[in-house]
């Protein structure tokens, strides 16, 4: 007999981690898994046992992770951390890895809290050692106090960008260069939310601060930046890019790309969730009613995952789920739900008035056709931008056919790092909107899970593993 | 590529095996930064391509760390340091 759970939580980021916490403290019998090795997703990544010195660059906004996971344990809610989930079902199962062992566990309702990951965004030599996410720097920051050393260049566009750019300067990080992609105007579609934003001034000083802060530091940093490359032999060693309409190259050692967050979806599709499609972010979300249910009955999506809102939302949101799924369990009646949940309702709606601001000033300028045919497009099976315009020209349509195709798409990452951009080339040559291209299909496992430990695992009688479980992995 | 530059971090270290040579890793994070942590940034040579990858996303979505790990391929990113681990960099470890 496998385990079973009221709710099963998947993701211990603020969503996961509030979404825990308020069934528990509600009688609710639940657990949260996460596959990192203690709680706090990406944004409070081992907050706990961050040192002192970590904590003050990281600011007040890396603070409020201590006072979540402090609300998280005191819950009592069960928690195992390094528990990759590597499938998940509509009617409830959910199958993990941890430890070497992997089990099935049934939960009546599923909270699935996976976040957000930087948007992958090919350019010439995004392969080479020495480029990553700035958020991946970000996160061994966190994770392990490390800091770039050597000349570092930073390109992209989007506040997590400036932000990274702000710690690593307060660290005394050599940067030869702030390469934005952000035209230098924004444009007038732009500030026809600056209204709403000026409705949270505190929010809107928070990122001026930040902006100054860069700007005193005599960094280089150019705005309006166009056809970045890393370059460099079997290591990255320069970056080149085209500033105001000349090209100049900068040395580096370690090129850190962002390029804003889209939510981390693959979840979601394995399960078979409707998605929806983000036309100004052009991502795709998970389709949810108000309390972040999905078209699955039992499957509810919050935090990052549901849509890019950051962590106060998600946090919001995470409760929101928890509530709904009290109810449904009858532990709480349709008018605690509801009184509960106003006071949520109107902290995430003033929590959103800068958003579309931001959003305006940040969106992603995404157009397929300027992708170089040489560009690698799929890391994992080393495809090439022009190897997937060729198949578009000889009648490939989709994303899946695609796949089939070229094998874009097929390789351990099952898509995550090429999917989105695989759908913006196919669109682009088809002069489509990428959502018309489709989405790649997902299927167990989601992570490498060794053949043995499937094996030897324990199955619910009523559960069907499928023939193609290993698919993705034969290679 | 990247230096500990937090004086307030006192890493207990522990012995590894990294393509069949002892060395010291930093307990309790990850592999890859781990591995960064002691110069090593190189986590595989790519299948498909040929050519050394390191470590993209630092949080299991790119399996750029995809690397064999107490004899199961694993994405170092995810798996944390314990003493005796025994980490493969496959074809790597052997031009060395
Ligand atoms: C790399 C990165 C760094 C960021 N840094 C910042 C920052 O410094 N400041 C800021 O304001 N915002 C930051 N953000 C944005 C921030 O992540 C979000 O606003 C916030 O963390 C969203 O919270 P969440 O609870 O929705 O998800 P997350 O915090 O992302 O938590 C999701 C959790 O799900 C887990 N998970 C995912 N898949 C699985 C699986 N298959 N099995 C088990 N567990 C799984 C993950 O390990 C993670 O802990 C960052 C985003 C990224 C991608
Ligand atoms: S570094 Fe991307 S999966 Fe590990």
């Amino acid at each position: 007999m496998s385990r079973c759970y009221d709710v099963i939580v998947v993701g211990a980021g603020p969503a996961g981690l509030t979404a825990g916490a308020c069934l528990a403290e509600m009688g609710v019998k639940a657990l949260v898994l996460d596959e990192q090795h203690q709680p706090g997703g990406q944004i409070y990544r081992r907050v706990e046992t961050a040192s002192p010195a970590t904590l003050k660059v990281m600011g007040p906004d890396y603070d409020r992770g201590l006072e979540l996971a402090e609300r998280f344990h005191k819950s009592g809610v069960e928690y195992e951390g390094g528990a990759i989930v590597w499938n998940v079902t509509a009617d409830g199962s959910i199958a993990y890895s941890r430890q070497g062992k992997s089990q099935e566990i049934q939960g009546r309702y599923i909270i699935i809290a996976t976040g957000a990951m930087e948007r992958p965004f090919p350019l010439p030599g995004w392969t080479l050692p020495g480029v990553m996410g700035a958020g991946a720097a970000n996160n061994l920051a966190k994770e392990a106090g490390l800091v770039p050393a050597g000349e570092v260049v930073l390109a992209g566009s989007g506040p997590l960008l400036l932000l990274e750019a702000s710690i690593l300067l307060k660290k005394g990080v050599n940067i030869t260069a702030i390469l934005e992609t952000t035209e230098k105007i924004p444009s007038a579609q732009t500030f026809k939310y600056l209204p709403a934003a000026i409705r949270r001034t505190d929010f809107l000083l928070k990122g001026l601060n930040m902006l100054r802060e860069i700007k005193s530091s005599g960094v280089v940093y150019h705005k309006g930046v166009g056809e970045i490359k890393a370059q460099g032999d079997s290591r990255l060693e320069s970056v080149e890019a085209m500033v105001d309409g000349k090209t100049q190259t900068f040395p580096a050692d370690l090129l850190l790309l962002h390029f804003g967050v889209i939510p981390n979806t693959h979840i979601f599709r394995l399960a078979g969730c409707a998605m929806r499609w983000h036309q100004e972010q052009r991502y795709w979300y998970p389709q949810t009613d108000d309390w972040g249910r999905t078209n699955c009955e039992r499957i509810f999506a919050a935090g990052d995952g549901s849509g890019v809102s950051g962590a106060l939302a998600a946090e919001y949101k995470g409760e929101l789920c928890a509530l709904e799924a009290a109810r449904c369990l009858g532990i709480i009646p349709d008018y605690e739900r509801d009184s509960l949940a106003k006071p949520l309702q109107e902290a995430i709606n003033h929590d959103r008035w800068p958003r579309p601001f931001i959003d305006a000033m940040y969106a992603p300028k995404l157009d397929g056709s300027h992708f170089a045919d040489d560009t690698v497009l799929c890391r994992c099976e080393n495809i090439m931008v022009g190897d997937v315009r060729r198949a578009v020209s000889e009648g490939v349509r989709e994303v899946n056919e695609m796949k089939i195709v070229t094998r874009c798409g097929m390789g351990p990452c099952q898509g995550r790092m090429c999917g989105p951009a695989v759908a913006e080339v196919i669109a682009a040559e088809l002069r489509q909107s990428p959502e018309r291209v489709g989405l790649l299909n997902i299927r167990p496992p989601l992570k490498p899970v060794p053949l043995e430990e499937v094996a030897e695992m324990e199955l619910d009688e009523a559960s069907q593993v499928q023939a193609d479980l290993f698919k993705n992995m034969k290679k | 590529m990247f230096k500990q530059q937090d004086e307030q971090i006192q890493q207990k270290m522990v012995s590894v095996t990294l393509d069949g040579e002892p060395r010291e890793l930093p307990a309790g994070v990850s592999v890859a930064a781990g591995l960064f942590s002691i110069g090593e940034i190189i986590s595989r040579i790519s299948p498909s391509s040929g050519k050394p990858c390191s470590p993209h996303c630092l949080m299991g979505v790119c399996f750029e760390c995809l690397m064999e790990i107490d004899g199961i391929q694993q994405q170092a990113c995810v798996v944390e340091v314990q003493e005796g681990l025994v980490i493969n960099r496959g074809s790597l470890g052997k031009k060395e």
